[in-house]
């Protein structure tokens, strides 16, 4: 009899024990409730559809590959394989670049060097947002003083020295290098940091920053050092 | 003793863990149904102390409790009354009741257990 209680008892408890935790759940974490307006929504919804084009053309080149590889596997698979592993180190910015783009070159602005203010080197932070401004208009491949910037490029402070890829960067002058895809994107980016206030960041660190015209043939170097691939693991067969 | 107890906290961990979420529209349902279960247990200890426990009376008490709570509210939703306050206010009284019995219950019980050893 009393061990029949006993368990009624626990299985009510459960019950309730559970209601009220779901309960807790629900007035703790109440869904946000969107309140965007029409054209934030728009906004939102032209993001979305540019990702949309780009993922298809993504597919695009991916089937590409496929129809290659297809097309090839009687010939030489070995070319295809090869064809694509170039790609995708050019991808990666392992790869020496060559094509159209921009030359950009940090200076000592002429006011400092005039009040002989001591030329430091230029803090991470601005590179940073100079960094951040170039992907904005589809900066390809930039190197920062022939240190290629690739996806996992650190750019910090070590020891007061501004480092890139945790090589040391000179002090002004030195030069950024960027490629483009097309002739077109060159001046576009060029247009944009023109008209970007990121000029008036560099001069209020006593720099200047020179924009270069658009050029047919900009060489950025590749990453010459090895890729730490620790997060990294291979896919089982089949994914 | 510590059968039920267990179970309270399974349930907790069990619907933390799971992490659902109810709409906020049946939110009331919700906490009105916890409160009838709340309501039920505590006077099923009641009658367990006062020896008048059944088993019956109990589990059927326990969801037809919540049913009618939840089912009070909703009939309310739907008649611009707000008749989950009926079932709150309900609950909530029979609910101080029952734990003032219990309080009751157990300081007879104590002060009954320190007579005799006095």
């Amino acid at each position: 009899m009393k061990q029949g209680v006993y368990v009624r008892f626990t299985a009510i408890l459960l019950i309730v024990g559970f209601m009220i935790a779901v309960q807790y759940n629900t007035v703790q974490k109440p869904e946000s409730r969107d309140t965007r307006d029409i054209w934030a929504i728009r906004q939102d919804l032209s993001t979305e559809k540019q990702l949309h084009s780009e993922l298809l053309s993504d597919i695009r080149d991916i089937n590409e590959t496929i129809t290659k590889y297809e097309n090839l596997q009687s010939d030489s698979p070995v070319q295809a394989l090869n064809d694509t592993l170039s790609s995708l180190r050019k991808k990666a910015g392992l790869t020496e670049v060559t094509g159209p783009g921009l030359e950009l070159i940090v200076e000592p602005s002429l006011e400092a060097i005039a009040l002989g203010q001591n030329v430091t080197s230029i803090s991470p932070d601005l590179l940073v947002r100079l960094l951040n401004e170039i992907n904005r208009f589809n900066g390809q491949h930039v190197s920062i003083d022939g240190k290629r910037i690739i996806n996992s490029s650190p750019i910090r402070d070590i020891n007061g020295q501004t480092t890139v890829n945790s090589l040391i960067i000179q002090t002004p002058p030195f030069d950024i290098r960027i490629g483009t895809d097309t002739q077109e994107a060159a001046e576009k980016l060029y247009n944009h940091l023109k008209s970007s206030n990121i000029t008036d960041d560099f001069y209020i660190d006593n720099l200047t920053l020179k924009i270069g015209e658009p050029k047919n043939e900009v060489t950025v170097p590749g990453f010459d050092q090895p890729i730490n691939t620790k997060y990294l693991k291979n896919t089982s067969k089949g994914d | 003793m510590w059968l039920p107890l267990l179970g309270l906290i399974l349930g907790i961990s069990l619907g933390l863990l799971t992490d659902i979420q109810i709409p906020s529209v049946y939110e009331n349902y919700l906490s009105i149904a916890v409160l009838a279960a709340l309501d039920t247990l505590f006077g099923g200890i009641r009658a367990q102390l006062q020896h008048v426990y059944d088993d019956k009376v109990f589990v059927s008490g326990f969801f037809f409790n919540i049913a009618l709570a939840a089912g009070l509210a909703f009939l309310g939703v739907h008649l611009g009354v707000d008749l989950y306050l009926a079932a709150i206010f309900a609950f909530g009284v029979r609910l101080f009741q029952n734990i003032a019995v219990i309080r009751r219950i157990i300081l007879t019980k104590w002060s009954e257990r320190k007579g005799t050893i006095d």
